[in-house]
């Protein structure tokens, strides 16, 4: 389901967005809200947020996922950034911005793994 | 001697028309200069073969010289040369075009590994031999004679700064390629398991290091989706605030991409120092050993050293 | 390893005015664009990238309407110059500002130290109610 062109899959209980382009007011807006509506009508616990292609972050960037880790998680669901460049991970460390309350994975798979591991207590219903 | 493409001089020594118009300046090359210099173009084409012959009478009497002429073709190409670059100086244009030509010249010399010494002894010897001719050419006339003395030493002495400039930037030009290889060694990572790496850090960490040290880990742990990498600073040879900080950095950039940290390598010098100085490495694995460092990363990925006895017993495939 | 301090001619330029949020983009996609022209390593690259984008956004969100200039640097290596220049209510303690600490988690922090520690050089001129004027400077690595 297109959010203003970010991808959102599901991958079981976890949905995975995947962010290819340059990210400004309106598309965050609308991937934030798509995300939680697909969250809301699938039950999933658990989001993934792909930033591989992502060759810059910046402050701006790096609140809106801050923030789309928080409304997951008011939602009950955790959020696990994966494929971060070593080049943007330099860049906020330089810059002094720790993304707070995020987990980060090295990849897709590790992501899974994350949140394939967090305990379900009972919310897993049959979902293909 | 490989036939590489030789680095451009030119560029490495910034030099341009403002920096040329600059030098001329400072050596106080005026046009009366340029014009005295071609009106002794006779001059020099009556008395170049001579000039040149004593030039090389001296070269040819001290072994270390003459061992840059081993046999007579070398040595007539070589004076054939010398006769050329004379004439050269009496051309009357001393521009870029003149200064690269000099360059050119400087970098030949340097090249066959002539010391500044020789080079700058040989145009001694040359100064002296052509003031010899001045004196002679201007005989009776005085005046002119000191002026063409004047302006013959200002244009060689342009000449020989552009030629030691040639030796200069040469040994810049290879210690920017050996810093580059002393860089690559630096910052050795090694991979001891699967998604287990290694870096010993040795030697002074400063700013510039500790910046490359983090992007090196960084790649790394990406390139070989590392989940820990094991940082040992026993070779670090002091632990002040900007190291500690340094290391920090580092570990909060690994932390961000998602793996683990583990710092090795901590004397009891350095826990002292990095609690005095309110450092706080609490949120990093960190042992004193290397070895027990190794067992802290492998229990992260789930892993653990056990011994033979045991495995016998067990019968693993 | 050189005798003289880095230095430069801005060789060529390019100027984006900043009204609206897309034209931050613009000036990001630019400053992209060059790094990868120029062959900048993946570090310095995001260190420009990311520096544009905040002082681009700076202006649009606290001027509204400003310009970015953005300059080739050809000297003894290749270089970045971005200049941001607005009308804005200026930086009322620029003091405070530049000793920041971290970017601020709310929306409305200048980023202003965090941005500073990105690049080698950082020059700004500021006064309230006439406007901001901010230049920084970033070099290729030599090795």
């Amino acid at each position: 389901m297109p959010s203003g062109g970010i991808p959102i899959l599901r991958i079981g209980h976890t949905l995975l967005a995947t962010i290819q382009l340059d990210l400004h007011d309106t598309v965050v807006d609308a991937f934030q809200s798509d995300v939680l509506e697909e969250m809301e009508r699938t039950g999933a616990d658990g989001l993934i947020i792909d930033i591989s292609a992502l060759e810059s972050v910046d402050s701006y960037v790096a609140r809106m996922l801050s923030n789309t880790g928080k409304m997951a998680k008011l939602m009950g669901a955790e959020t696990v950034i994966v494929g971060m460049r070593p080049a943007v991970a330099a860049t906020l460390v330089r810059m002094g911005y720790f993304m707070t309350g995020i987990r980060t994975a090295l990849s897709l798979e590790e992501g899974l793994e994350i949140q394939a591991s967090r305990s379900k207590d009972g919310r897993r219903s049959e979902i293909p | 001697m490989e036939l590489g493409i030789q680095p451009d001089y030119m560029k490495i020594l910034k030099l341009d028309d403002e920096e040329c118009r600059r030098r001329l300046e400072f050596f106080e090359l005026t046009p009366d200069d340029f014009q005295r210099l071609t009106s002794l173009r006779a001059f020099a084409e009556r008395w170049t073969q001579e000039i040149t012959e004593g030039l090389y009478e001296l070269l040819m009497k001290h072994p270390e010289s003459r061992s840059f002429f081993p046999d007579e073709a070398t040595l007539a190409r070589v004076k054939r040369l010398q006769n050329a670059y004379f004439l050269h100086l009496f051309s009357g244009t001393y521009d870029l075009a003149y200064v690269r030509d000099r360059l050119r010249v400087g970098s030949a010399h340097e090249r066959i590994g002539m010391p500044p010494k020789l080079y700058l002894g040989a145009y001694r010897r040359y100064l002296a031999l052509i003031h010899e001719k001045l004196r002679n050419h201007f005989k009776g006339n005085e005046t002119e004679a000191v002026k063409a003395i004047e302006t013959i030493r200002k244009i060689i002495f342009f000449d020989m700064a552009i030629a030691i400039d040639t030796y200069i930037a040469a040994y810049l030009e290879t210690m920017t390629r050996h810093q580059a290889a002393i860089r690559e060694l630096s910052t050795p990572v090694i991979k001891v398991y699967d998604r287990i790496l290694l870096l010993p850090i040795v030697g002074t960490v400063d700013t510039q290091r500790a910046n490359q040290i983090m992007e090196t880990v960084l790649v790394q742990v990406v390139e070989q989706q590392a989940k820990v990498i094991i940082i040992d600073i026993a070779g670090v040879p002091v632990v002040d605030t900007k190291v500690a900080d340094h290391i920090l950095q580092t570990t909060a950039a690994v932390q961000l991409l998602g793996a683990q940290t583990v710092l090795t390598g901590i004397s009891a010098a350095v826990a002292r120092t990095v609690v005095q100085l309110g450092v706080e490495l609490t949120r990093v694995e960190t042992r004193a050993k290397l070895s027990e460092g190794i067992e802290v990363a492998l229990s992260i990925i789930g892993k653990k050293i056990s011994s033979r006895k045991n495995a016998d017993a067990e019968s693993e495939d | 390893m050189s005798f003289s301090a880095n230095s430069g001619v801005v060789a060529e330029s390019w100027e984006i005015r900043i009204e609206k949020e897309a034209d931050i983009i613009a000036v990001r996609q630019l400053v992209r664009e060059l790094t990868r022209e120029h062959k900048f390593d993946q570090f310095v690259a995001a260190a420009l990238t990311t520096a544009a984008s905040e002082l681009s956004r700076n202006v649009w969100v606290h001027a509204k309407s400003g310009v970015a200039r953005i300059g080739v640097l050809r000297g003894e290596r290749i270089g970045l110059e971005l200049s941001f220049v607005d009308k804005g209510p200026g930086i009322a303690d620029l003091q405070k500002a530049l000793a920041g600490g971290y970017s601020t988690a709310n929306s409305l922090g200048l980023g202003l130290s965090g941005t500073k520690r990105l690049v080698d050089e950082f020059h700004i001129e500021t006064e309230t109610g006439l406007g901001t004027t901010i230049v920084i400077r970033k070099w290729k690595k030599d090795f």
